[in-house]
C-alpha cells in the first residue's frame, strides 16, 4: 500500500498556504493604507502651514511685505523631529525669503487652481512639498504670489510604519487564531476517519460480519463497500469450505473403495517388483486417507466454532479420548503408551469434540513422526492453566522451527513420507479459539519432547 | 576653464582652515591636565567666566582632553558656523550658543548631528529638538535695577508696572534704561521677538515709553550691566539671569526682578556640527553639561538658575516659576525658525530700531 501523506497533513498545507497569502495581501494593504493616511494626516498639518504662511502676505506703502506667522511652524513642529523648509515667491517670480533653492522644478502655476503636493528632496533628504498662490492686488496690477512649504518625511515615515506594525500584529494574531482554529476542526472532522480505521484494527480477522460503525455521510461509500467485500469474502470463504468438505467428504468414499480393492489384490501372485509397488500404493493411499480425514476433521472444527456455544469440558476425560482414538489397535507393540491424568477435574471452556481432534491431531504426529519407544499424555494443572502434554522420546522439532510448525503442510522432515499435514495448525487454531495456545519443550537429558496444549481453566463450579 | 576651476578649488582649500581660523573674539586654550589624547574646540557664544568652572570640571574627570575655547558674539558664531556647514568644512566640535534659534536654524540645514545618551534622554522635551539642539541650563530673563538711584516703591515687578513707571516718571529715568541692540545681539532679538509674540499689545506699549525715556541700547548683555556698575543707567530690562546673578554678586547695589506677569526662560543651546572634527569628545562634553554632576557646577558657579532649584538667594521672583505658569520657556523647536526668517528678521529689526531711536532723532 503507498501511503502518501496524512489528510491533516494536506489540509493544514494548504488552509497554512491559503492563510500566508491572504496575511501578506492584508499586509500590503495595510502597509499602502497606513501611508496614505500618514500622508493624509500630515499634508493637512502642510496645507494649513502654508494657508496660515501664505496670510502673511499683505500689499503696504505698495510693497509686497511678508509677515512669518510663528503659528505656521508650531503647526508643522507638531511632526516633532521634521525639519521645515520655505520659499515665498513674489508675483515677480523672484524669491522674497525662506530657501531660494527650494524646488526649483515645481511649476508654480499649476497651485493657481489649488494647492499641489509633490515629494521631492531637499539637502539630500526626502521631503513633501506643497505650494499654495494668492492672488495679491499689486500696484502695478494684480499678481500671484506663492508659498512653498517642504516638511521632511520622518514623521509620516514613523506614522505609517507604525500603523503598518499594528495592522501586522493583528494580521498575525488572526492567522494564528485560524491555523488553530482549522487545526482543531480538521482534527474533530477527521476523528471519524480515525475510528473507521480503529474499528477496523481492532477486528477479529476472523470475523467476517459487516462493520457497525456510525459514520459521516462522506465515509458511508467506504464503510458501504468494505461491508460489501466482507460480505463477498465470507460468502467466498464458506463456499471455499464447503467445498473442500465436500470434496473432503467425495474422495473419501471411493478412497475406501480403493484401499479395500488394493488389500485384495493377492500380493503372493506378484512379482517381488510388482509387490514394491504395491506397497508404495498402499502407503500413498493410507496417506491420502489420513490427509482427507484431516481436511474435513479443519472443516469441521472451523465450522463448529462458527455455530456452537462452549460448555465445560474436563481434561482428563478429553484426554483419555483421544488417545483412545488417536492409538491405532494396530500400534506397535514395541511402543511403551501411558497416560497420566491430573489429580483433581480440571476444566476449561471449550467444544468437547474439537478439542479432542485438537489433542488427537497431536498424538498422531508425535506417533507418526516422534515416538521411538515411548508415548507420554500428561494432563496437568498450570497456574491458571490446564494443560495437556503430549511427550515422545523421538528427536523433536528443532527450536527454529517452531513458528513454521503451526502453519498448515508444515513438515518437520525433509523426507516427505506423511509429511504434509494440518496436525499442529488445526491444534494451534482451536487452542487460540479456546483463548489458549501451542506449546513446545525441547528435548533435553532428562526431559522428553514436548508438545502442550495449554487452555485457561473455567472458573470452577462451587 | 580647467585651470580657473583648479585655481578656485585650490583657493577654496586654502581659505578655508583660514576661515576657521580666523576667528572674532576671545580664544584661550586650557592644557589637557595629563598627557594629551584628545582635543575639544568648542566656539561659544557664552561668556568664559560662565564656561571656564564648566570646562575646569570637565577636565578634572577628563585630564587627557585639551580644551581650545573660542569666545564670539552669537551672530558671528551663526554665520561662521553657516559657512563651515555650506563649505562641508571642519569647524568646531560642539557649538554652545544662547540664541538658540539660530542654533535651530542650522539644524533645520542639516548642519547638526545627532546624539542620543542616558543624558540627552533626561533633557525636558521643550530643551531637545530632533536630538541635535539641547538646551542646557535654564535661565529667566530679568530686569536689573540699580538700589542706589531706584527707591523701592518703584521697583517694577510685571512688564506693565515697567511701562507704568517710565510713563509716570518719564524724566526720572529718561536714558537710564537699558537694554540689547537686538541687531548686534541675537539673543537680544530673539528676546524681543518672543516678548512680542508673549503680550503682543503690552510690549507695543512697553516699547512705546521706552523709546521715550531714550532707552541705551548696547550690544550684549555685560555691557548693559556694566553700564548699570557704573551707575550710568538704573535700570536695565530683558537681561539673562545668569550674567544678572553674577553682577549682582559682585555688586550688591544691584536688584534682580523675575517679572510676575511672565517670565521668558532661555535655554542655552548645544549642537555637535555634521562636520565636527572629533565628535566623540564634543559628544562626551555634551554628556557632562547635560549630566546631574555639570548641572550642579552650573547651578553653583556659571548660571545659578535651575528648573528644578528654587531661586538663588536674593532674587525677587514667583516661587513657583514652573508650576505657576509664569515661568515660559523659549522653547527649543521648529517655531523658532519663523524668528530666523530673513525678511522676518529685518523688518522687525527695522520696526524695533525705528521706535526706540524715534525719540532721539528727535532730539
Amino acid at each position: 500500500m503507498r501511503t502518501s501523506n496524512s489528510l491533516f497533513a494536506r489540509l493544514m498545507r494548504r488552509v497554512g498556504i491559503v492563510l500566508a497569502l491572504g496575511a501578506a495581501a492584508l499586509t500590503t494593504a495595510a502597509w499602502f493604507y497606513a501611508r496614505t493616511a500618514a500622508n493624509e494626516a500630515y499634508d493637512r498639518l502642510l496645507l494649513g502651514a502654508a494657508f496660515q504662511m501664505s496670510e502673511g502676505l499683505v500689499v503696504a506703502d505698495g510693497r509686497l511685505r511678508f509677515l512669518l506667522p510663528p503659528s505656521a511652524f508650531e503647526l508643522l513642529g507638531l511632526a516633532e523631529r521634521d525639519r521645515i523648509f520655505y520659499r515665498v515667491v513674489d508675483p515677480d517670480g523672484a524669491t522674497l525669503t525662506g530657501y531660494p533653492d527650494l524646488g526649483p522644478k515645481i511649476d508654480l502655476h499649476a497651485s493657481r487652481g489649488g494647492p499641489v503636493f509633490s515629494n521631492g528632496s531637499y539637502l539630500g533628504v526626502p521631503v513633501r512639498n506643497v505650494t499654495v498662490a494668492r492672488a495679491m492686488s499689486m500696484p502695478r496690477g494684480p499678481g500671484w504670489a506663492y508659498v512653498m512649504v517642504a516638511q521632511t518625511t520622518e514623521a509620516r515615515q514613523a506614522l505609517a510604519s507604525e500603523l503598518t506594525t499594528r495592522a501586522v500584529i493583528l494580521v498575525g494574531i488572526m492567522s494564528l487564531v485560524a491555523v488553530i482554529g482549522t487545526a482543531l476542526a480538521v482534527r474533530y472532522s477527521l476523528r471519524p476517519v480515525g475510528e473507521l480505521g480503529t474499528a477496523l484494527r481492532r477486528r477479529d480477522p476472523q470475523d467476517l460480519t459487516p462493520l457497525k460503525v456510525s459514520v459521516p455521510s462522506e465515509l458511508s461509500p467506504f464503510v458501504t463497500s468494505i461491508n460489501h467485500f466482507i460480505t463477498r469474502l465470507d460468502e467466498r470463504v464458506k463456499l471455499l469450505q464447503r467445498y473442500i468438505a465436500d470434496s473432503a467428504h467425495q474422495i473419501r468414499t471411493p478412497l475406501t473403495a480403493l484401499s479395500a480393492q488394493v488389500s485384495l489384490i493377492d500380493e503372493a501372485k506378484l512379482a517381488p517388483e510388482d509387490r514394491r509397488h504395491l506397497e508404495r500404493v498402499q502407503s500413498r493411499t493410507a496417506e491420502l486417507a489420513r490427509f482427507t480425514n484431516q481436511l474435513l476433521n479443519h472443516a469441521m472444527v472451523i465450522h463448529r466454532f462458527d455455530s456452537i456455544q462452549l460448555a465445560p469440558v474436563f481434561l482428563n476425560d478429553v484426554a483419555r479420548k483421544a488417545l483412545r482414538n488417536a492409538v491405532p489397535i494396530t500400534v506397535d507393540p514395541d511402543l511403551v503408551v501411558s497416560f497420566e491424568p491430573a489429580d483433581e477435574e480440571l476444566a476449561v471452556l471449550g467444544d468437547m469434540l474439537s478439542l479432542r481432534e485438537a489433542i488427537v491431531n497431536v498424538i498422531d504426529n508425535a506417533l507418526r513422526h516422534g515416538a521411538v519407544a515411548r508415548l507420554e499424555v500428561h494432563v496437568r494443572q498450570a497456574g491458571d492453566f490446564g494443560s495437556v502434554d503430549v511427550l515422545d522420546d523421538g528427536p523433536g522439532i528443532r527450536p527454529e522451527d517452531w513458528p513454521t510448525a503451526t502453519s498448515r503442510f508444515y513438515s518437520g522432515r525433509s523426507d516427505a513420507e506423511g509429511a504434509s499435514g494440518l496436525g499442529f495448525a488445526i491444534a494451534a487454531e482451536v487452542a487460540a479459539r479456546l483463548g489458549g495456545r501451542l506449546r513446545f519443550r525441547q528435548r533435553s537429558e532428562s526431559e522428553l519432547f514436548c508438545v502442550s496444549i495449554e487452555l485457561p481453566l473455567a472458573e470452577r463450579p462451587s | 576653464m580647467r585651470r580657473t576651476l583648479i585655481f578656485a578649488f585650490a583657493a577654496a582649500t586654502l581659505l578655508l582652515p583660514m576661515l576657521a581660523n580666523a576667528l572674532e573674539g576671545d580664544h584661550r586654550i586650557f592644557p589637557a591636565k595629563g598627557s594629551e589624547t584628545g582635543r575639544l574646540l568648542i566656539h561659544g557664544a557664552t561668556d568664559l567666566d560662565a564656561m571656564q568652572p564648566l570646562i575646569a570640571d570637565f577636565q578634572d574627570r577628563n585630564p587627557d582632553i585639551a580644551v581650545e575655547y573660542t569666545d564670539m558674539v552669537t551672530n558671528d558664531l551663526f554665520r561662521q558656523a553657516q559657512q563651515i556647514c555650506a563649505a562641508k568644512a571642519e569647524g568646531a566640535d560642539i557649538l554652545l550658543s544662547s540664541s538658540v534659534d539660530q542654533l535651530v536654524r542650522l539644524a533645520n540645514d542639516g548642519c547638526a548631528q545627532p546624539h542620543r545618551s542616558a543624558e540627552t534622554m533626561a533633557v525636558p522635551d521643550w530643551a531637545n529638538w530632533r536630538d541635535e539642539v539641547f538646551g542646557f541650563t535654564f535661565e529667566p530673563v530679568v530686569f536689573v535695577y540699580d538700589r542706589r538711584t531706584v527707591p523701592a516703591e518703584d521697583v517694577p515687578r510685571s512688564h506693565e508696572a515697567l511701562s507704568n513707571l517710565l510713563r509716570s516718571k518719564a524724566e526720572a529715568y529718561r536714558g537710564r534704561v537699558g537694554t540689547y541692540d537686538i541687531a548686534a545681539s541675537g539673543v537680544g532679538y530673539l528676546l524681543a521677538f518672543n516678548d512680542s509674540r508673549q503680550a503682543p499689545t503690552a510690549n507695543g506699549r512697553l516699547l512705546e515709553t521706552l523709546s521715550r525715556t531714550d532707552t541705551v541700547i548696547r550690544c550684549c548683555n555685560n555691557e548693559v550691566l556694566g553700564e548699570l556698575a557704573a551707575g550710568r543707567i538704573s535700570l536695565a530690562y530683558n537681561v539673562l539671569g545668569s550674567y544678572a546673578y553674577a553682577a549682582a554678586r559682585a555688586n550688591a547695589a544691584l536688584g534682580i526682578v523675575l517679572p510676575r506677569d511672565y517670565t521668558l526662560i532661555l535655554s542655552r543651546g548645544a549642537l555637535i556640527p555634521s562636520h565636527a572634527p572629533h565628535p566623540d569628545v564634543g559628544k562626551r562634553f555634551l554628556n557632562y553639561l547635560l549630566s546631574a554632576r555639570g548641572r550642579g557646577v552650573a547651578r553653583e558657579k556659571s548660571f545659578f538658575f535651575a528648573e528644578d532649584a528654587p531661586l538663588p538667594d536674593g532674587v525677587d521672583g514667583p516661587p513657583d516659576l514652573m508650576q505657576s505658569g509664569i515661568g515660559r520657556p523659549i522653547r527649543i523647536g521648529p517655531a523658532l525658525l519663523a524668528a530666523q526668517d530673513e525678511v522676518q528678521r529685518r523688518t522687525f529689526i527695522a520696526d524695533w530700531m525705528e521706535l526706540i531711536r524715534k525719540s532721539r532723532t528727535d532730539r
